[in-house]
């Protein structure tokens, strides 16, 4: 992460009071108040303001966020963030409008805590302009009495001559060691076990061409679990979403992988750990799905008369309550000794010096990932050859698994191909995954929509009270419901039956003679077509 | 509202103040904005105890491009720089006239600039020449600080009849009664006379000694006595003029 300003290291030697008096003797210097605080800083499980180059601390309920480019904003009287705080939280504003498109759904966590002590000072020229901003700061962990000295410049435009001559200055006070302004961020992190880009959700393991297939998949399995472990504590306190989002998908993996590259290790010894991680898949399925609706919340409003939006409103609260009693479930679930023995048996398993093998346990991983990738990608041109725009929906659901399957093969041994030329082959999938994607989760919608007024209990609130007058106003509430579900069903076909008049299209970018041609070139000839 | 042109053919009509104040308004509201002194007197410069690089000139403000940007330095604001006007301005005329379509050759080098900055707030000089039809070229507005005198309104109508010769430009005119003194029954006649009129704004800016003293205490009165009675009449120009405004 860069950030214009320059930061430098204070020697021990060095007293602040010296240092203020020598650039006293060229500038009119003028002192803002000394500042102490305890800052939290804050950022998603996954860096998303890290990676973008933005900073936010928060002070009680005083929020400050940095831009790279020297810009800051400021919130006061914002939210609190003890546990993890949404977007929603955050008040209309730029803090909200600055924050909200790069943390997207994630909450922002605290991680980590620093004492920061200092002052700013104005550097003024004889006729009293500020030529450049000097912070004198220093960081230290709460309890901690080391602390990182430094002097951060925020130069001003169009006086470089003046930075010029403060930077001489520095340098003759002994201050030429750079540091990174986050090294009070980072020992914080540090202190609480995290580091900087520590986590993302993208799955990237190197595996060299010569290791053996168990050698290998050891790796591929064990970078999985990892994922498991870690997102399992923000899933079980709920921080956000994703949390369960990014377990369930290490979850599939595993299986895909288990399934996709039989004859590595024992069948038999893997038997109760497929049945193990299809059960965690099944018990984080409700809660997932149930998320999937609440995020489309928004989307679903807009799409309806604006009459018929207060009934689908009425929908979406008892979604959530159903979301929180099925997270409660998922957690019990997920507290139970059964999960615990299954991860950490897996983790012996894998960790065993060798894990028992299969028939294919000592072949080259580039031979089983070249085979694997093969079948799986004719199985996916042979049915997707097919597809049209009056291909059925079970069809259609099937393809999409298919591609799935090659799309995790392609990425648990990416690394033992060129880059470039996969990443080629990788961007029509992804195409034509996304048009599946979609196609499939408007049927998703569309089915529980369907269920939800082919089960209704017409005038089920009704019935439970015994006052006429407010019979008529629940009644009315109810037909307000069914209308704006009916509504949003219509909706949502209307967007889904386009998409098919694509499929074709879409599938032909995959079967072009050039990523033919590509893909053999990668993966070895494809045998001839039925 | 992107380029803001504060121009008067008369001068110590509270041109500069204007330019000075609304630009920190504009800066304040989260845009970044550049002010751009055109006047050679450079008073915007002082306000911002501010002087040119001593290698910029009026040329490399025609060169536009890097000449013109390196030229611009920062406020003691966030989101506020300024290009300071350099004596050479004084030729500024003459140095135009050397130009290909000499009279949108301002324009032209502010161009570019709209990347970097949401609002170019143009302080100009009190005359009516080659200058002043480029500014009245390039800007969106074109606002007319007016004391409320008859000669001040004799000076208006020789502006709106210089627009008529160039065909264009009538329709940017908004004008603001300044350094307005409701004691004076004179002021009070020409308001009464002049209001209501489409391009005359309600906001007015009164003579007061909080922005006569600008000079001494060198900032914005926004940023010096931001309660003050003078503060808020900006705030109200300011509100006036981006009205219904998004840019």
């Amino acid at each position: 992460m860069s950030l214009v300003e320059d930061t430098w290291i204070i020697p021990e030697t060095l007293a602040r009071s010296a240092l203020e008096a020598q650039l006293a003797q060229h500038f009119n210097l003028e002192a803002l108040p000394e500042y102490t605080a305890v800052v939290t800083y804050v950022d998603t499980f996954d860096w998303r303001l890290y990676q973008a180059g933005l900073i936010l601390h928060v002070h009680q309920r005083s929020w400050s966020l940095y831009a790279n480019d020297g810009e800051l904003i400021l919130l006061k009287g914002g939210p609190q963030c003890k546990k993890a705080c949404s977007i929603d939280v955050f008040p209309e504003g730029p803090m909200r409008s600055t924050l909200a498109p790069v943390i997207g759904i994630r909450a922002l966590l605290p991680l980590a805590e620093v004492e920061l002590q200092g002052r700013q000072l104005h550097l003024r020229n004889g006729d009293g302009k500020i030529v450049l901003r000097l912070v004198l700061e220093e960081q230290r962990l709460p309890g901690e009495t080391h602390s990182f000295r430094m002097a951060r410049v925020f130069p001003l435009r169009g006086y470089d001559e003046e930075l010029a001559a403060v930077r001489a200055l520095l340098q003759a006070q002994g201050i030429v060691e750079p540091v990174s302004p986050l090294a009070g961020f980072e020992a914080g992190c540090l202190a609480t076990g995290r580091k900087p880009l520590d986590y993302s959700s993208k799955f990237t393991l190197a595996l060299e061409p010569q290791l053996t297939a168990r050698e290998a998949l050891q790796r591929v399995y064990g970078e999985l679990l990892t994922a498991m472990h870690r997102n399992f504590p923000g899933t079980m306190a709920d921080l956000d979403s994703e949390f369960l989002h990014d377990l369930r998908v290490a979850v599939r993996r595993t299986r895909s992988a288990l399934s996709l590259t039989k004859g590595v290790f024992s069948a038999e010894a893997l038997k109760p750990f497929k049945q193990g991680f299809a059960e965690l898949g099944r018990a984080t399925g409700p809660t997932r799905d149930l998320d999937v609706y609440l995020l489309s919340e928004e989307a679903s409003l807009a799409r309806l008369h604006p009459e018929l939006r207060s009934g689908l409103q009425a929908y979406f609260t008892d979604i959530a309550r159903q979301r929180r009693k099925a997270q409660r479930n998922m957690v019990r679930f997920l507290g139970t000794s059964r999960v615990e023995r299954l991860l950490s048996d897996w983790e012996l398993f894998l960790a065993a010096t060798p894990p028992p093998g299969g028939p294919l346990a000592d072949k080259p991983i580039i031979k089983l990932a070249n085979r694997i990738i093969r079948k799986h990608s004719q199985r996916v041109l042979r049915d997707g050859q097919n597809l049209d725009a009056n291909t059925p929906d079970a069809e259609v659901h099937q393809l999409r698994i298919d591609c799935k399957k090659l799309r995790y093969s392609m990425e648990f041994f990416s690394s033992l191909y060129p880059e470039e030329a996969f990443a080629q082959l990788v961007k029509p999938l992804k195409a034509v995954q996304s048009i599946l994607g979609d196609f499939n989760d408007l049927s998703v919608q569309q089915e529980l929509l369907a269920t939800t007024i082919r089960h209704w209990d017409m005038h089920k609130e009704a019935k439970e009270t015994s006052k006429g007058v407010h019979r008529n106003a629940l009644q009315e509430a109810e037909a307000e419901q069914i209308a704006a579900l009916g509504a949003l069903m219509q909706s949502l076909y209307e967007q889904q039956q386009p998409l098919r008049q694509h499929f074709a299209e879409v599938f032909a970018s995959m079967t072009s003679d050039a990523q033919l041609e590509l893909f053999n070139s990668l993966f070895g000839k494809q045998q001839r077509q039925p | 509202m992107s380029i803001l042109a504060v121009y008067s053919i008369k001068g110590g009509v509270g041109k500069t103040a204007a330019a000075v104040n609304l630009a920190y308004l504009a800066a304040q509201e989260g845009v970044k904005t550049l002010l751009c002194d055109l006047d050679p007197q450079g008073a915007s410069g002082f306000y911002f105890r501010m002087r040119p690089h001593s290698k910029y000139s009026a040329k490399k403000l025609l060169k536009g491009g890097s000449h013109l940007e390196n030229g611009i330095r920062a406020t003691d604001y966030n989101g506020l720089d300024m290009l300071p006007a350099d004596f050479s301005y004084r030729n500024l005329d003459i140095v135009l006239d050397e130009q290909k379509k000499s009279s949108q050759r301002l324009a032209k080098v502010l161009q570019p600039l709209h990347k970097e900055y949401g609002r170019i707030v143009l302080d100009c000089p009190p005359n009516l020449t080659l200058l002043s039809e480029n500014i009245f070229f390039a800007a969106d507005i074109i606002l007319v600080p007016m004391v409320p005198t008859t000669l001040s309104l004799l000076s208006l109508k020789q502006l709106y009849a210089f627009l008529d010769e160039l065909g264009s430009g009538r329709e940017k005119v908004r004008v603001f009664f300044s350094m307005v003194e409701r004691r004076k029954k004179m002021h009070q006649q020409m308001m009464q006379a002049m209001g209501g009129k489409q391009s005359v704004l309600t906001a007015l800016i009164p003579h007061c000694a909080d922005i006569e003293r600008m000079g001494l205490y060198r900032q914005p009165v926004m940023a010096e006595l931001p309660s003050s009675m003078a503060a808020q009449a900006y705030r109200a120009l300011w509100q006036e003029l981006t009205d219904g405004d998004t840019a």
